[in-house]
């Protein structure tokens, strides 16, 4: 029997936890499938999220392939779906169906340095390709990690980021300074700058708001990055996730099918319509 | 018919002197014959404007998209936009008013009298014609539409292509104005509300079986919606989000929002869609016909508003669109309104 | 296959098939133009204008439910089954299909298939024969096929063409279903003649020369869209647009819809995912939750249809996405006309 690509399979949340609490509440889901062997994903894919009931969600899996006991998606609460999937709880039975989109092109980046670019839950698509080098960290030159948000609670995975610290050069930023703050003060844009990544045999990973990437993208040229050596991941709102019901489109791409990664080379090349 | 080289010059002099941003009126389409909309810019293209029974929109529409447009701008032009209107058309100007949508200094009114006789029915021309295609349709001076073929010239009585809501029309000339073009003539209605008797003598249920047949046909384009210049609100029931949600609206609010109705085209939905429709537009709606007129499945709306707007009349005296002062029906109660449903 | 079918045995063939669901274009009591499923006693005929609502209707539905959920609860136990809803069993003929609505089919089959196929389509595909009728006269003033590369003869995504001859119909049969179809009633039909395939040529010809819409240098035009993105051109051509839908509800090829999970009952969960039509003109089909918008102009979405029909799919599969049937512009409620704006996009800046 053929696939069908508009059912998801059925999985497990395993495990759960408050990224960031309030407003702009952040979790961060683990779930596991239930029958079936599920899938393999690359690094910046993507899959719908099901809340029976509710409706389907695309979130990035932020976990890397090569963990295979779960896949991990950091959900911002928002909107219907999200807030529903914020009310579960580990045991609950949600669907997955994907994995969708293109992936990072981590094999092209072999021997390069990488510096990870992120604000907010921008952090969480770019996680899986973070952790991915990091675990084959042979075959890249230096890895670091420049990740901001508006406050330092609204920092996404911050255990994991103190942990990432004893392991690669990572550089945190607030947006407005607090009592006992003692790192980059600023947004992120203004962080790259200020840390001015050597362009020289580097690839410049991105992920964050709308206006964050452009400014990213921006600064990054000011200091000499080619346009093949930025990457970004981009969204869009989505509902079926297989290119066919039209709305996630830039240009004659589709986000979903098409995307979500882009090197700026190839984004500029399209409809500025994100 | 009604001449407009007054209103033209009137309109030239305006977009001259600066006085509105750009003016609503009416043009011929690439049909060549039948009028569309047209926003007008520069005295010279004022010449595209033109007057005739094809003239059927309902341009107080571009009002709302005119508001929302400054909304999203920054230092907005506050000049008014020169708007042209028919009796109808008007009233709708006139139930914006009442509602505090607009101010009467956002609108310069270019009133224009149907005299006597109103707008066609493009369904009824089209049986009229069996074919041939029009090249030019006008009102002739003995109350009979002219219409121009390759083949030669038809003459017909009005009342035969006139538009439904025309021959039991209120308003032959607008209400509200500030130039008018055409003469105040009234045309002689029978029976006000006369459209309704064949269904209002069906049984309950032949009734059902009508308005089922009609709205199975439905398939939700919403159609009717978007061209009703009273169907301004951004959080509108049949729809599942809220079209003014910024970045601060809390995950919570958007998530409680109630999802009062499917997308699915089912006949339980399409039955919930129209009615409310229809009772949310209850002392609002001033039958301009449009609803009917863009629905492309041909599902005759009218009815259900027009009945509402029966009720309006006949349980409160009261009639949409013909006083600015006056507050909006359901903003105001007399002591005097029935109560009889109060047991 | 080619055979000759009389326009008697017409109806006779609509009743041999009895096992399918047969369509055909019948004019309402109200005066409307519709394909509705033939009952026992109708007599199938195939004089038609154009109707409202295309074909696609019955192979895209307005509704279909994608699958079904349902919560079983045994004490603190709650598990959760989840059924996919294909479409169901039977086969379908459609007759009286425009070659430009069967074009239509075809570039649909494009986005359907590909990387993941749509099993819902194709299952309905799949059971679908679709019997073309070769345009004679244009069906509507607006029709512009031989400017998008169809024509009022095209074969593309039919499986049967019909020519009418006056007292009879050339029927050529283009796929194994077209074929099966004839001979599920061979006794009908008979052979054609040479003067017949001569009739259906010269009646060919003629019918491109009748088609009264032109829109010249589409390949151009298509061109000259990617450096107008940006252009103030849509402005002003979106100015009246009342962003109502009409124009892509009605397309013989649109194809967005929206998914939604209907909830018959709420404890224990029971319900239904389902998708239905929805349309790029509406401000909210690309807003995201935060509400920020894409496309949040008239503007920007009357250029998204237009660059989605004719440079968007082009660049994808080489074909232009408008089949040229001019039901956008015929039942556009204030005119915008896409010929019109297309025309004005080939003249913009010389």
């Amino acid at each position: 029997m053929d696939h069908n690509a508009y059912i998801p399979q059925l999985a497990r949340i395993i495990e759960i936890k408050e990224e960031v609490g309030g407003a702009r509440a952040i979790k961060t889901f683990r779930t596991a499938f239930v029958n079936g062997a599920g899938f393999v994903h690359r690094c910046g894919q993507c899959a719908m999220l099901s809340v029976f009931g509710r409706g389907e969600s695309m979130i990035s899996i932020s976990s890397s392939p090569l963990v295979r006991d779960f896949l991990q998606f950091s959900v911002l609460k928002t909107g219907r779906v999200t807030t529903a999937l914020h009310e579960m709880e580990a045991g609950d039975l949600l669907g997955v169906r994907g994995p969708y989109g293109n992936g990072f092109p981590v094999d092209d980046w072999k021997g390069k340095n990488i510096v990870f670019i992120g604000g907010g839950i921008g952090l969480a698509p770019i996680w899986s390709v973070l952790q991915t080098t990091l675990l084959r960290k042979d075959e890249f030159g230096e890895l670091s990690l420049i990740y901001g948000a508006r406050t330092s609670k609204d920092l996404v995975f911050k255990d994991e980021l103190y942990e990432l610290k004893k392991q690669m050069p990572v550089h945190l930023s607030i947006d407005v300074a607090e009592p006992e703050w003692t790192e980059f003060v600023g947004f992120v844009p203004t962080n790259v700058l200020d840390k001015k990544p050597s362009a020289a045999k580097t690839i410049a990973v991105t992920c964050g708001p709308p206006i964050m990437i452009k400014f990213v993208i921006k600064n990054l040229r000011d200091i000499g990055f080619a346009d093949e050596q930025i990457y970004t991941t981009v969204e869009n709102k989505m509902k079926c996730g297989i290119g066919k019901c039209g709305r996630c489109n830039i240009g004659f791409h589709y986000v979903c099918k098409d995307g979500p990664v882009y090197s700026w080379a190839e984004l500029k090349k399209l409809p500025q319509e994100y | 018919m009604a001449k407009i080289d007054e209103l033209k010059e009137e309109a030239r002099k305006l977009l001259q002197e600066g006085k509105v941003k750009y003016i609503i009126g009416y043009t011929t389409g690439t049909d060549g014959w039948s009028a569309v909309p047209a926003f007008i810019r520069t005295a010279e293209e004022v010449d595209r404007i033109v007057w005739d029974p094809t003239c059927v929109h309902n341009l107080t529409k571009f009002l709302v998209d005119e508001k929302r447009r400054k909304s999203r701008s920054r230092k907005p032009d506050t000049r008014p936009v020169g708007l042209f209107v028919k009796g109808c058309d008007s009233r709708a100007v006139v139930v914006l008013l009442q509602e505090k949508f607009i101010n009467r200094g956002d609108v310069y009114l270019l009133g224009v009298s149907c005299e006597k006789a109103g707008v066609i029915d493009d369904r009824k021309l089209a049986q009229k014609l069996k074919g041939k295609k029009p090249m030019k349709v006008e009102l002739g001076d003995n109350g009979r539409i002219v219409i121009s073929t390759p083949e030669g010239t038809l003459e017909v009585p009005a009342e035969e292509l006139l538009a439904d809501r025309c021959l039991e029309c209120r308003a032959n000339f607008p209400v509200v104005f500030d130039v008018l073009a055409g003469d105040k003539v009234k045309r002689a209605v029978e029976k006000p509300y006369g459209s309704l008797e064949k269904i209002e003598k069906l049984t309950a249920e032949e009734r059902f079986k009508f308005w089922k047949e009609q709205l199975d046909k439905c398939i939700r384009c919403y159609a009717c919606r978007s061209v009703c210049p009273m169907c301004y609100c951004d959080e509108c029931v049949v729809d599942s989000v809220n079209l003014s949600v910024t970045a601060d609206t809390s995950a919570e609010e958007k998530a409680q929002r109630i999802k009062w109705l499917q997308r699915s085209a089912e006949s339980s939905e399409n039955f919930v869609y129209h009615f409310v429709r229809a009772i949310h537009l209850g002392g609002r709606c001033i039958d301009c016909g449009e609803c009917e007129r863009a629905c492309p499945l041909d599902i005759p709306l009218r009815f259900l508003n027009k009945k509402l707007e029966k009720e309006a009349s006949e349980l409160f005296g009261y009639e949409a669109g013909f006083d600015a002062e006056l507050p909006a029906l359901i903003a105001c109660f007399r002591d005097e309104d029935p109560q009889d449903f109060i047991r | 296959m080619d055979k000759i079918l009389t326009k008697k045995a017409l109806a006779r063939w609509g009743k041999k098939l009895r096992d399918s669901r047969v369509f055909f274009p019948r004019l309402s009591a109200d005066g409307r133009w519709d394909y509705v499923e033939a009952a026992a006693a109708d007599e199938l005929t195939l004089d038609v204008r154009q109707t409202a609502v295309p074909p696609k209707k019955i192979l895209f539905p307005q509704r279909e439910v994608l699958a079904e959920f349902s919560e079983t609860v045994e004490g603190t136990a709650k598990t959760l089954e989840l059924k996919e809803a294909l479409p169901e069993d039977g086969s379908v003929v459609i007759f009286g299909v425009r070659p430009c609505e069967g074009r239509a089919a075809w570039l649909l089959d494009k986005v359907f298939g590909g990387e993941f196929t749509d099993p819902y389509y194709w299952k309905r595909r799949d059971q679908t024969t679709l019997v073309g009728l070769a345009c004679g006269t244009p069906p509507s003033e607006n029709c512009f096929c031989t400017s998008v590369e169809g024509s009022p003869h095209s074969e593309e995504g039919l499986d049967i063409l019909l020519t009418d001859l006056g007292d009879r119909y050339f029927v050529r049969a283009l796929t194994e279903k077209g074929e099966r179809l004839v001979s599920a009633a061979r006794d009908l039909f008979q052979n054609p003649k040479p003067e017949d395939k001569k009739k259906v040529q010269a009646v060919h010809e003629e019918s491109a020369g009748k088609i009264k819409r032109q829109l010249k240098e589409a390949r151009v035009i298509s061109e000259k869209l990617t450096g107008l993105f940006d252009s103030p051109l849509w402005d002003d051509e979106a100015m009246s647009c009342i962003r109502c839908g009409v124009c892509t509800y009605l397309c013989p090829s649109c194809h967005c819809f929206d998914i939604n999970d209907e909830i018959e009952s709420a404890s224990p969960l029971q319900g239904k995912r389902v998708r239905t039509w929805d349309t790029c003109q509406f401000p909210d089909f690309t807003m995201h939750s935060s509400g920020h918008n894409p496309r949040p102009d008239k503007a920007s979405r009357l250029r998204q249809r237009l660059y989605h029909k004719f440079r968007y799919f082009v660049e994808v599969y080489d074909k232009f996405m408008c089949v040229g049937c001019g039901r956008c512009i015929t039942l556009c409620p204030v005119g915008i006309d896409i010929i019109s704006v297309l025309d004005k996009v080939k003249s913009h800046g010389s």
